[in-house]
């Protein structure tokens, strides 16, 4: 391996820049090679694997470019890994079953791959700017995904979560307007020395809302049920796992520029309403993909406890994420193989799958019981790495809060495996030839077992990456 | 390899290894599939009893230790060990696992495999909870059981077994959850102490606390421990989960998963927070004696026989908190005993219950009567067993509940006298139950043509007359493996960890230490 920092930075920037080649290669190619029509998605998938494949180990430093604009360290390398594994995973499930109508196949392809781009720029970024130009461009192809197949519940699903997104996007553009007022510089480094002041709160606390829209933190949270529910699932599957996990790492900059103070108050309140309404509202949902995302929502509150654990909270962090990942993935996944129509199916629909598809059903209890976190699953250790930091760091009041609300939710998951295991099934079931997204579904599968029991190499890869914030 | 030769983790690891192994037969070979599951467990059996020879009943110390990294950066360790107390009820584990394999051979019909795999994945995990030294590994096994337990009550249980599996689950994760609230906050203030983490127990016994942190910390341990054992008033999932689950969950259930919680707060609760413990002690122990008395008279007026037996479980514990809350020698010795005989005569009795059931499919005391001429075998072994039960001299029933009542006499006058009430009261409802169902005459019919006890029937319950016969007459054995764990515990009990009340402030080149 080469010590030239720029030669890594070169080899580094190569993957988001084969990402765009890639984009315009699934829009423009088959216009004029009609053998290519249909197969974008394989053009993407190649791509993505190339970039996977020639993907490097960062080395023990941070480099900044442009003006500190953007950062590439081994935590950006950890989560560009991240990004890139997430997006090969929803391209192969769009492979699998087709998200969008035969025509707009390379739309669809290239709105994808560029808002993979966005989440890596946006997790790289080190100026609130770039983050804000990185957010946008992670969120307009997101819009556009989610009502792609202009069906009436995509529509709907797009028009809420554009309208409320964009008011997100005006609250940070207005707080970064207030902060680049005050400070002379945006840089997430040049912020944390700076003074306090009173109005630069304000537009800190703008700039944070904004990123709670996409992390999903109640009560900024509104968009996510029909988001989901009415977006075709491949992109639901991009919301809960990619985009999520975007807000969180922006979030967790700009938590960490303070030490204590009304931010991390209104942090600690944000935790705990999520956490508790979230799970509450989830109770009574009927709809698989519904309850994914009030279950995605309450996730993300876990998320902001973990972050008064520190340095060590961060790393909490980075695990959490791939975990929820494969488990919310995988169980997305079953949601799709056995959607009926765009709303996917009803938690009812699941009844007999034990009965009829015992390790499709095997899966899907791996991964509820990994969401509501019971060991030995994988969540298990995330939320005991999550709930340890911030205990430590003597926020045991919220803790509480969060844990108990984690046992109400063991209800809602409960709930799923009761379906598919103690109901009779209402209809008779097909079996189908496995393909690739049984593949995906046992792939997460085995990530959830094993990620847990044998979660040490996966921390001390977070553990090497939250050195480098 | 440490795991594997290591018979403490090799008992954790065989019958897991198992349980995948199964998964690989095919569903339909019903007769590979009883024949592994048997096989698997008797042969976890065969190692314990090298445990067993392998055990000195001299030390004082944990035996068998294994010691692993395994999460370095958050300080847990793979660390396994066993004292007296924990063998006799790995012992009592290993023993009952093949005999509730062995009697589930006709009764469970549909979905084998899944069933076999459940059990041989909560066998495991039992053992796991009772061999872990380690905080994290421990609270992994105690918490891992529930997903085999839930899915053993709700696919195989009987009518409301569904209401049953998800009451079972939420309650006693709900009660744990606030348990893992508590290990974090002992590993942080240890890592405040001396700047290493761990969750190892060996090392975090005589972390000094607070008085007011202990007593939060041992209220979360205490909830978490209360729900399982269970203690009243945190009883009310026990007769859902007894009575729904099939007949080798209950046996399992009451044999062993309750013996956890006991086991809790023997391991945990009151050596990691000994202040606290004896402020909450005389409260449990009242408990303990409001389940005898509760537990009795609700099983008295009992008419389903099942449901007799669980409730009589709420009885028996009672007694068993009593023993463990009075810290002293006898009556935590009594205790242990009495958690031992619990495991094997209530065990019987499910399995008794459970052999009827699936000859006439009702559990009710009135569809019976007059069974000793039909089924002669059956009616003296239950006799036997129910004797047992009521704690017979001669029987292993007695020991125990003698030498918890005369420790605790010395300590609390009143609660053991008022446990003797339940004790009677456990004589008036068994005997009644007994008597009924077995003597006068043969009113229903259909029990005329009733088949007395078949092979497979002999064999799983011979192992458990043997024992119950043999811990009555000679109880030595397992009580002099028990007695220097016993002493342990009591000796950390009454260690004082918490600090004097008025702190003192050292101050150091003038900065004050926090």
């Amino acid at each position: 391996m080469s010590a030239d920092p720029l030669a890594y930075a070169a080899s580094a920037l190569s993957g988001p820049l084969l990402l765009v080649l890639a984009a315009f290669a699934c829009l423009l190619l088959p216009l004029f090679v009609k053998q290519l029509r249909g197969a974008q998605g394989l053009i993407a998938l190649g791509a993505v694997l190339v970039a996977i494949a020639f993907f490097k180990r960062a080395p023990e430093a941070e480099l900044a470019f442009f003006d500190e604009a953007l950062l590439l360290s081994p935590l950006t390398a950890y989560l560009w890994a991240f990004a890139l594994a997430v997006l090969a995973l929803v391209i192969a499930l769009s492979i699998s079953r087709r998200a969008a109508p035969e025509e707009s196949q390379g739309e669809y392809y290239f709105l994808l791959l560029m808002a993979a781009l966005g989440l890596m720029v946006l997790v790289a970024a080190g100026d609130l700017f770039t983050a804000f130009i990185a957010l946008e461009l992670l969120s307009l192809p997101v819009y556009a995904l989610a009502g792609i197949r202009r069906s009436k519940p995509g529509l709907e699903a797009a028009y809420k979560y554009f309208m409320l997104g964009a008011f997100g996007s005006g609250m940070t553009v207005m707080g970064i307007a207030i902060l680049n007022a005050l400070y002379p510089a945006l840089t997430f480094t040049a912020l944390k020395t700076g003074p306090a002041q009173p109005l630069a709160l304000a537009g800190f606390l703008l700039v944070i809302s904004g990123f709670a829209f996409k992390t999903a933190l109640v009560p900024f949270h509104m968009w996510v049920p029909d988001a989901y529910e009415g977006a075709p699932t491949q992109v639901s599957t991009l919301l809960a796992a990619a985009v999520k996990a975007g807000g969180v790492v922006v979030l967790w900059r700009l938590f960490s520029l303070f030490d204590g103070g009304p931010v991390h108050k209104i942090f600690w309140w944000l935790a705990a309403i999520t956490a508790v309404s979230a799970n509450l509202m989830a109770l009574g949902q009927k709809g698989l993909k519904r309850l994914l995302a009030y279950s995605s929502v309450a996730h993300a509150g876990y998320l902001a406890v973990a972050f008064f654990g520190g340095r060590r909270g961060f790393e909490a962090v980075l695990y959490y994420l791939p975990v929820y990942a494969m488990a919310t993935i995988g169980a997305f996944s079953v949601a799709l193989l056995l959607e009926k129509d765009e709303k996917g199916p009803l938690i009812e629909d699941l009844a007999g799958l034990a009965r009829a598809r015992p390790w499709l059903a095997g899966a899907m209890s791996a991964f509820m019981f990994s969401l509501a976190g019971v060991p030995p699953l994988a969540g298990f250790f995330a939320k005991f790495y999550a709930f340890a930091g911030a205990v430590n760091g003597g926020y045991t009041g919220l803790v509480v809060i969060a844990i108990i609300m984690s046992a109400v939710s063991i209800y809602y998951y409960l709930k799923v495996t009761v379906v598919m295991y103690m109901k009779p099934p209402a209809n008779g079931r097909t079996a189908e030839a496995p393909g690739l997204l049984e593949a995906v579904i046992f792939l997460m599968a085995a990530g959830v077992l094993l990620a847990g029991l044998f979660s040490r190499p996966l921390l001390a890869c977070a553990a090497e990456a939250s050195r480098w914030f | 390899m440490d795991f594997i030769t290591n018979p403490l983790s090799l008992l954790i690891l065989l019958p897991a290894a198992a349980g995948l192994a199964l998964l690989a037969v095919p569903p339909e070979k019903e007769e590979a599939l009883k024949g592994l599951a048997l096989a698997a467990t008797l042969l976890t059996f065969l190692v314990s009893l090298k445990l067993y020879a392998g055990f000195d009943p001299a030390q004082a110390a944990m035996q068998f230790p294994l010691n692993k990294l395994w999460l370095p950066s958050f300080g847990i360790n793979y660390f396994l060990g066993i004292d007296g107390i924990s063998l006799l009820l790995i012992m009592l584990t290993t023993l009952l696992m093949p005999v509730a394999v062995l009697a589930s051979f006709n009764y469970i019909k549909e979905s084998r495999r899944a069933y076999y795999v459940c059990l041989l994945f909560l066998e495991a995990s039992m053992i796991g909870v009772f061999a872990a030294l380690d905080l994290f590994v421990f609270y992994l096994f105690w918490e891992g059981m529930l997903i085999p337990m839930y899915f053993l009550i709700g696919i195989w249980g009987g009518p409301r077994r569904v209401y049953a599996a998800l009451k079972f689950f939420i309650y006693t994760m709900a009660g744990s959850v606030l348990m893992l609230v508590a290990i974090l906050w002992v590993a942080a203030a240890h890592h405040a102490a001396t700047g290493s983490w761990t969750f190892s127990l060996p090392a975090l016994y005589g972390t000094v606390l607070t008085a007011r942190a202990q007593f939060w910390l041992y209220a979360a341990f205490a909830l978490a421990f209360a729900v399982k054992v269970p203690l009243f008033p945190f009883h009310t999932w026990l007769p859902d989960a007894h009575v729904e689950a099939p007949t080798a969950g209950s046996v399992l259930l009451a044999g062993l998963l309750l013996k956890m919680g006991i086991y809790g707060y023997i391991r945990l609760a009151v050596p990691l927070f000994p202040a606290a413990a004896r402020q909450f002690a005389p409260w449990l122990a009242g408990l303990g004696v409001a389940g005898i008395i509760y537990g009795s008279l609700v099983a008295w007026s009992q008419r389903d026989m099942k449901k007799m037996v669980a409730y009589s479980s709420v009885a028996h514990l009672g007694t068993v908190m009593l023993g463990i809350m009075v810290f002293e020698p006898a009556a935590v010795a009594g205790a242990v005993l009495q958690l031992v005989h619990h495991g094997l005569s209530t065990g019987a009795l499910f399995l008794l219950v459970g052999l009827l059931y699936e000859r006439r499919h009702t559990r009710m005391i009135d569809d019976y009567g007059g069974l000793a001429k039909v089924m002669p075998a059956f009616s003296a072994v239950f006799m036997v067993v129910t004797l047992s039960s009521v704690g017979l001299p001669g029987l292993n029933g007695f020991i125990g509940e003698v030498l918890v009542l005369f420790g605790s006499f010395r300590v609390y006058p009143w609660l053991a006298g008022a446990a003797v009430a339940g004790v009677i009261l456990s004589a008036v409802y068994m005997l009644g139950m007994y008597q009924q169902v077995i003597f006068g005459p043969l009113r229903h019919t259909e029990n005329k043509v009733l088949p007395d006890l078949s092979l497979r029937e002999w064999l799983y319950l011979a192992p458990l007359l043997v024992f119950i016969a043999l811990i009555g007459v000679w109880p030595n054995p397992f009580l002099r493996r028990a007695m220097p764990a016993v002493n342990g515990y009591i000796s950390l009990s009454r260690q004082n960890t918490a600090p004097a009340p008025v702190e003192v402030k050292i101050a150091l080149g003038g900065e004050e230490e926090r």
